[in-house]
C-alpha cells in the first residue's frame, strides 16, 4: 500500500498542512486551513479509499506532530480531529473526485459540492474537536476562533456550548475553504502525478540495485 | 543492558509519560511534581543547554499566555467555573484559570525542549534513525522534514514570481485576497515537479533511497541504557503522585 510515490506523497501532503496551517496559526486568522494536504492526499489516491483514508490521516498526523513540536503545542491533542476529516475525506470528499477534475469546469456542480462537502466536514470536526477544547484546554487554542468562544462565553453559554458553538460557526467556513483549494490544488496536479499515485509499481525502489 | 547515556527512545518515552503526567493533573500541586522531575532531569540530563530549553519554552508559551489573558480576563472576565455554576465571577479567578492552564502548557514545551537540547548535538536524521519504529515511518519523517524545506524555498520563489507579474503585491491589499489561490497552486505545482524530478531522475540515479535507509540503520544503539530504565520508573512513579496531588 506504501509505495515510494506514495510516500512522498503523503510527505507532500504534511508538509503542505504545515506550512500553511503555520501561517495562518501565526497571523491569528479566527481559521485554520491546516488539513488542505490531508483531504488533498485522500483526493490524489482515488479511487483506492482504504489506501486514501490511511494515506490522508498518516498525513495529517504527521504535521500535526511537526506544528505540535515546532509551532503550536496544542494542536496534536486533536489527533481525533483528524481522523474524522481523513475518514470522511476519502469516504466521502472522494465522491466529488471525477467532478473537480471535469474539463471543461462544471462550474455549478463543483460549487455544490465544495459547499456542501464543506459544511459536512465542518459539522463533524467541529463537534469532534469541542471535548478536547474544552477537558484540556480550558476553552482557549491559542488560535483565532478563541475570540468566537469567549463572544458565547460573554453571552452566557456554558464553556462545553461556547465551545461547540464556535467550532459550528467558525469550522464550516474554514473547511469549505479547505476542501476548496484541496479540490482546485487536485485539479490542477498533473495527470502522470496521479498515475504514479494508482500505481503498485514503485518507481524509486525497484530502480535501487544495491 | 550497557552503561551506556539516555537513548532517544528513552528520552522519547520519559517525555511522553511527563507530557502525559501534565496533562491528568488537575490543580497547581501536581503541577509542581512534574516541575521538579523536569527540573531535576535538566539538571542532570541537560546541564548547560537547560537555558536555551527555558528560553525557547518562553517565547512559545509567552504569545499564548498573552493571548489567553486577553481572552479570559480582559474579554469574558471569570473562569469556566464560576460560568457552569452561573455566578457573577472575578477576573482573579480568571487569571488562576489562564495561570494553571499556562503552567500546564509551559510544562509540555519544556520537556520537549529538553529533550530537544538533549540530543541538540544529534542531527534529525540520526536521531530518527536511533529511534524504535518502523523504517517506513522513518524515511516519511525525514522526507517531510526535507519537504517542509522545499515549500518555504517554493512559497519564496512563486511570491517573488507573482509580485513581479502583478498578481500580488507585497503589502496588504485585496488583489492579494483575490489572487492568494494562485500562489497556493504554484507552490504546489513547483513542489510536485520537485518531487516528480526526484522519484523518476534524481534518486533512482544517486540510488538516495537506500542510502536514506542505510543512514537511517546506522543510527545509535536502539536498546534501551541503564540511564533510560532508572529515569522511566521515575517518571512513572511521577505520574502517580501527580494524579493523586490535590
Amino acid at each position: 500500500m506504501l509505495t515510494t510515490p506514495r510516500l512522498m506523497a503523503i510527505a507532500l501532503c504534511a508538509a503542505l498542512n504545515f506550512s500553511i496551517g503555520s501561517i495562518v496559526y501565526l497571523i491569528k486568522l479566527p481559521i485554520y486551513l491546516d488539513s488542505i494536504g490531508t483531504i488533498l492526499c485522500a483526493l490524489l489516491l482515488f479511487p483506492d479509499r482504504r489506501a486514501g483514508f490511511v494515506c490522508a490521516w498518516i498525513s495529517g498526523a504527521l504535521s500535526l506532530i511537526l506544528s505540535g513540536l515546532l509551532i503550536n503545542p496544542f494542536v496534536p491533542w486533536f489527533e481525533m480531529t483528524d481522523v474524522a476529516i481523513a475518514l470522511l475525506s476519502a469516504f466521502v470528499i472522494t465522491g466529488g473526485a471525477e467532478t473537480f477534475r471535469a474539463r471543461p469546469l462544471p462550474s455549478l456542480a463543483f460549487g455544490i459540492r465544495v459547499v456542501l462537502y464543506g459544511i459536512v466536514t465542518g459539522v463533524v470536526a467541529a463537534v469532534v474537536s469541542a471535548p478536547v477544547v474544552v477537558y484540556l484546554f480550558g476553552g482557549v487554542t491559542g488560535n483565532g476562533s478563541a475570540f468566537l468562544v469567549a463572544l458565547f462565553l460573554k453571552t452566557g453559554q456554558q464553556l462545553m456550548n461556547a465551545a461547540i458553538l464556535s467550532g459550528l460557526a467558525a469550522d464550516p467556513f474554514d473547511k469549505t475553504l479547505q476542501v476548496l483549494f484541496s479540490a482546485l490544488l487536485y485539479r490542477a496536479t498533473p495527470t502522470d502525478f496521479i498515475a504514479m499515485l494508482r500505481t503498485s509499481h514503485d518507481l524509486a525502489v525497484t530502480t535501487d540495485n544495491t | 543492558m550497557q552503561s551506556r547515556p539516555i537513548t532517544p527512545n528513552g528520552a522519547v518515552v520519559f517525555g511522553l509519560i511527563l507530557i502525559g503526567a501534565t496533562m491528568a493533573t488537575t490543580g497547581l500541586p501536581g503541577l509542581a511534581i512534574v516541575a521538579v522531575l523536569s527540573m531535576t532531569f535538566a539538571a542532570i540530563e541537560v546541564g548547560a543547554r537547560t537555558g536555551i530549553a527555558l528560553r525557547r519554552s518562553i517565547v512559545l508559551v509567552f504569545p499564548l499566555a498573552l493571548f489567553m489573558l486577553i481572552v479570559w480576563v480582559g474579554v469574558v472576565g471569570r473562569s469556566p467555573t464560576e460560568i457552569a455554576a452561573g455566578v457573577t465571577g472575578s477576573r482573579s479567578a480568571a487569571s488562576l484559570h489562564v495561570a494553571f492552564i499556562c503552567a500546564r502548557l509551559f510544562l509540555i514545551v519544556f520537556t520537549i525542549q529538553l529533550i530537544a537540547a538533549r540530543f541538540a548535538q544529534t542531527t534529525p536524521l540520526r536521531f530518527i534513525g536511533a529511534l524504535q519504529i518502523p523504517l517506513a515511518f522513518k524515511r516519511l519523517l525525514v522526507l517531510t522534514l526535507s519537504l517542509v524545506e522545499t515549500f518555504r524555498h517554493a512559497i519564496d520563489r512563486a511570491h517573488t514570481a507573482l509580485v513581479a507579474c502583478g498578481l500580488l503585491t507585497r503589502r496588504a491589499s485585496m488583489r492579494n485576497l483575490f489572487n492568494s489561490w494562485v500562489l497556493l497552486q504554484t507552490v504546489w505545482l513547483t513542489a510536485i515537479t520537485i518531487v516528480v524530478g526526484r522519484l523518476r531522475d534524481k534518486w533512482p540515479i544517486e540510488n538516495t533511497l537506500s542510502q536514506l535507509d542505510r543512514a537511517l540503520a546506522d543510527g545509535e544503539p536502539r536498546s534501551l541504557s541503564r540511564r533510560d530504565l532508572v529515569w522511566l520508573p521515575i517518571a512513572l512513579a511521577t505520574v502517580i503522585l501527580a494524579i493523586g496531588a490535590r
